[in-house]
């Protein structure tokens, strides 16, 4: 007697612990139940490297993490997956568009001089790329676009279809068909740009350099630049690759991941000692969203590997809300069933067993809160199982008292046989499930996961919530003898004669 | 191969029931329906196969083919207009999308439209779309659609081998769990309850796998990532029910030592059988309430389970007890 309000005390306990952790820490949704963006990340090996290593994996991961931070997301989590993928979750994130864009360039910053005797063909692509940038500016919906800067800006610039046409001829380009006017215009400035790349020397300077990088508005206009600052040594290599140029009309190509995004002349006056004191910025004429961007990447450092978006997904909150809402009334009300059909076959013990599966219920959202486990929908068809293979110990253990005191046993004796007997067949049930979730875990992939991690809990749960809170509630009942009749158990006439 | 049951000697009467049903009398009823089961699974995967706008066993939906979903929901408070799906094929056909540096831009013409919930839903099924060329594609929807809801609005883009890697991940770690299964219930018990058991398995998968072949064959119903977890479930539910079962029979075999094996079976079938039915259907019930109650993401979940545990019982009952004397003799 005095075990069994020990054990008692002791779920008690176990229930307050429960419910306060459950209060204090909450449970962790998943992004299928809360909405928001997830972001899978594939590495791509390249160069010498053939196979993504774990230190590439974590490398290419540090400096995402500063990007995503640079981006001001809330409560982002980026998690490696496998041996080659990150997974980067955006609670509430419903446009991951921006997201996507600065995660998924390389950041590869390159500072280039200009080959000698390429100055016709420089110009010739310059004047090209000026005029598709400020066509693709025009279409640009932007209330203000004050160009004062530039020279001679035209009203409304616009090139005409044969021009165009004419343009992408002259480069070799072949236009899919079917491509509207600024799908044009950006192949053509996207081959211009890769001409351009193709007219400047080796590296001599690159983004490794870099300590600091930074945005500050144009004086005239809507645009941004973005500046740069080096290290000691880059401030070096900087002012010897600007002497090497200046005054020679030859151009300084700044270069992000192979693109052109800035050729800038260094006056007469830099011959002597090039641009010194480590501080540069990048003209490009950017808005003030793409500055910030590029600001973030590069403060990021380059990514040591290039990777690649494989997955994204998006789920609005109502569409989360609603999964959660229906999930959740859909397994109350089950379980509700459930607790009448246990309370209409097994009477007494079946008002036990409802009363130690809530606590099972209980118990099962306070370890999610303490892991904590996310819980996405496989983690909750996890649960469903668990509940099942719970009530499953229960069922099995009432069946076999029931037979014990149709086969005339007393009442308390039925009761231990019952648990006795029952404790091999729920034993070994547990055992297989609990394999197969280990497999699951270890084996399987990110919904695979979940739903293994739930179920293990339940199983462990159940295991313990049958054995004991079951038990130890029916003893309880038991020591009261008006609740002792065989009656409450078993319906009259399944009793042998002897028993009543 | 069906033996009439072996005379009960007096000695272990009290251990047998006076009236039970003996399962090993139906056996051959039950092995026929499993068969019939079996065959017309193995017949719908194969005419999945064989059907070119399928070719796979099983309708793959768009965690295993990779591609761009786009579901939104319309902002119309009382009632939506009329939504015709070729005004929309129109309006997507026209759409030009923000190109990306280098790719070709994907071609909309291809773009699959399904209207739901009576207008007030949309979901298309693209080829792979930037997040970018995703928002400009939903903004450019709202002339015919009619403003949407910008909390209901789900975009899902699944690289190609991404699928792949889930069905490969979720296949080894299957396998493993069985061979570590097999292994526990081989020492626990026997090799030939160890096979049983797994047959009985592949039995509740493929069956369950059938069913989905056929849906996809006359419904269009297409399995997702969703659907691998289910039948990861079915699994670990049937082994779970089977060794219950095989735990009574090695307790009858312990009590009724002197009898043959087939009446320790149909004892122990007969003695679990309230347990067996009461546990299908207390799992039973709250899957129900999620085919109920679960909205339209989980309705297909749910009844991938119910077929599955529904089959596990049975299998369970009906056809790894029956087959363990016929093989143990051997």
């Amino acid at each position: 007697m005095a075990r069994q309000q020990g054990w008692i005390a002791f779920i008690l306990a176990l229930a307050i612990a429960s419910g306060a952790l459950l209060a204090t820490y909450g449970l962790q949704l998943g992004l299928d139940l809360r909405g928001g963006s997830q972001l899978t990340l594939q590495v791509m090996p390249a160069g010498a490297i053939t196979k993504v290593e774990t230190e590439q994996l974590e490398a290419v991961k540090d400096v995402l993490e500063r990007r995503i931070n640079g981006l001001g997301v809330a409560e982002s989590t980026l998690q490696t997956v496998g041996s080659d993928q990150l997974v980067l979750q955006l609670p509430g994130e419903q446009n991951p568009g921006r997201a996507a864009k600065v995660l998924g360039s390389t950041a590869l910053l390159e500072f280039k001089a200009q080959r000698p005797g390429t100055e016709k063909e420089m110009q010739g692509l310059l004047r090209l790329k000026r005029q598709a940038e400020a066509v693709l500016a025009a279409k640009r919906p932007q209330p203000t676009t004050t160009d004062s800067g530039l020279p001679a800006p035209p009203p409304k610039p616009k090139l005409a279809p044969e021009d165009l046409a004419m343009s992408l001829r002259s480069l070799g380009l072949t236009v899919p068909e079917g491509s509207s006017e600024s799908d044009q215009i950006e192949l053509l400035l996207a081959e211009v740009n890769h001409r351009i790349v193709g007219l400047y020397g080796p590296t001599l300077l690159t983004g490794k350099d870099l300590t600091s990088a930074g945005r500050q508005q144009k004086a005239t206009g809507n645009f941004w630049d973005v500046t740069l600052g080096f290290n000691r040594e880059g401030g070096e290599k900087f002012a010897t690759l600007t002497q090497s140029i200046a005054g020679t009309g030859r151009l300084l190509g700044i270069v992000l991941d192979g693109r052109s995004i800035s050729e800038a002349s260094v006056g007469e006056e830099f011959k002597a000692a090039g641009i010194a004191g480590g501080a540069a910025s990048i003209t490009g004429n950017f808005t003030a969203d793409e500055a910030r961007d590029l600001e973030v990447q590069l403060r990021g450092g380059s990514l040591p590997l290039p990777v690649k978006i494989v997955e994204v997904r998006t789920i609005g909150p109502s569409l989360g809300a609603e999964n959660i809402r229906t999930s959740l009334l859909a397994a109350l009300s089950g379980l509700a069933l459930v607790g009448v059909f246990m309370v209409v076959v097994y009477r007494l013990p079946g008002v036990v067993s409802v009363l130690a599966l809530s606590l099972y219920a209980l118990f099962n959202l306070a370890v999610y809160s303490l892991i904590p486990v996310t819980l996405t929908l496989p983690g909750i068809a996890g649960f469903i199982l668990s509940v099942g293979m719970a009530v499953d110990a229960n069922v099995l253990i009432f069946e076999r008292v029931k037979e014990e005191l149709r086969s005339g046993n007393t009442l308390i004796r039925s009761i231990d046989t019952g648990f006795a007997r029952a404790f091999s067949s729920i034993f070994d049930g547990h055992i297989t499930g609990l394999i197969s979730c280990a497999a699951l875990f270890f084996l399987g992939t990110g919904l695979v996961k979940g739903f293994a991690v739930t179920l293990a809990i339940g199983l462990l749960l159940s295991l313990f919530t049958a054995l004991t809170c079951t038990r130890s509630l029916l003893r309880l009942l038991m020591s009261y003898p008006a609740l002792r009749r065989p009656t409450y158990f078993v319906p009259a006439a399944q009793l042998p004669a002897s028993a009543l | 191969m069906l033996s009439s049951p072996a005379p009960v000697p007096e000695s272990s009467a009290a251990a047998i029931p006076v009236r039970y049903m003996r399962i090993s009398r139906h056996r051959r009823l039950a092995w026929i329906a499993s068969a019939i089961g079996c065959g017309l699974s193995v017949l719908g995967l194969v005419l999945c196969w064989l059907n070119p706008a399928i070719a796979s066993p099983l309708k793959p939906g768009l965690d295993f083919t990779g591609g761009t979903q786009i579901q939104v929901e319309r902002l119309c408070q009382s009632a939506c207009g009329e939504l015709s799906v070729s005004d929309l094929q129109k309006r997507l056909n026209s759409l030009s999308l923000p190109a990306i540096p280098g790719e070709i831009t994907p071609n909309l013409s291809g773009t699959s439209v399904q209207v739901l919930d009576g207008g007030r839903s949309l979901v298309l099924r693209l080829p792979a779309l930037s997040a970018d060329q995703s928002t400009a594609l939903i903004e450019g929807l709202t002339p015919v659609t009619g403003p949407l809801k910008s909390t209901g609005t789900s975009v899902n883009t699944i690289g190609p081998t991404l699928g792949s890697r889930l069905l490969r991940g979720s296949i080894i770690s299957l396998l493993v769990s069985f061979a570590a299964i097999a292994v526990y219930i081989s020492f626990m018990y026997n090799g030939v309850f160890a096979f049983l058991a797994l047959l009985c398995l592949a039995h509740d998968v493929l069956i369950t796998c059938g069913v989905f072949a056929w849906l996809g064959l006359l419904r269009g119903i297409e399995v997702d990532s969703l659907f691998a977890v289910s039948l990861i479930t079915v699994a670990g539910y049937s082994v779970t029910d089977t060794v219950v079962i095989y735990d009574r029979i090695r307790e009858q075999r312990k009590l009724l030592a002197d009898l043959p094996l087939i009446d320790q079976v149909d004892v122990a079938v007969d003695a679990t059988l309230t347990r067996s039915i009461y546990t299908s259907l207390t799992t039973l019930l709250p899957l129900m309430g999620l085919l109920f109650f679960g909205g339209s993401s989980l309705f297909w979940f749910a009844v991938a389970l119910i077929v599955g545990i529904a089959v596990g019982s049975w299998s369970s009952i009906g056809l790894a007890p029956t087959l363990l004397p016929v093989l143990s003799r051997r």
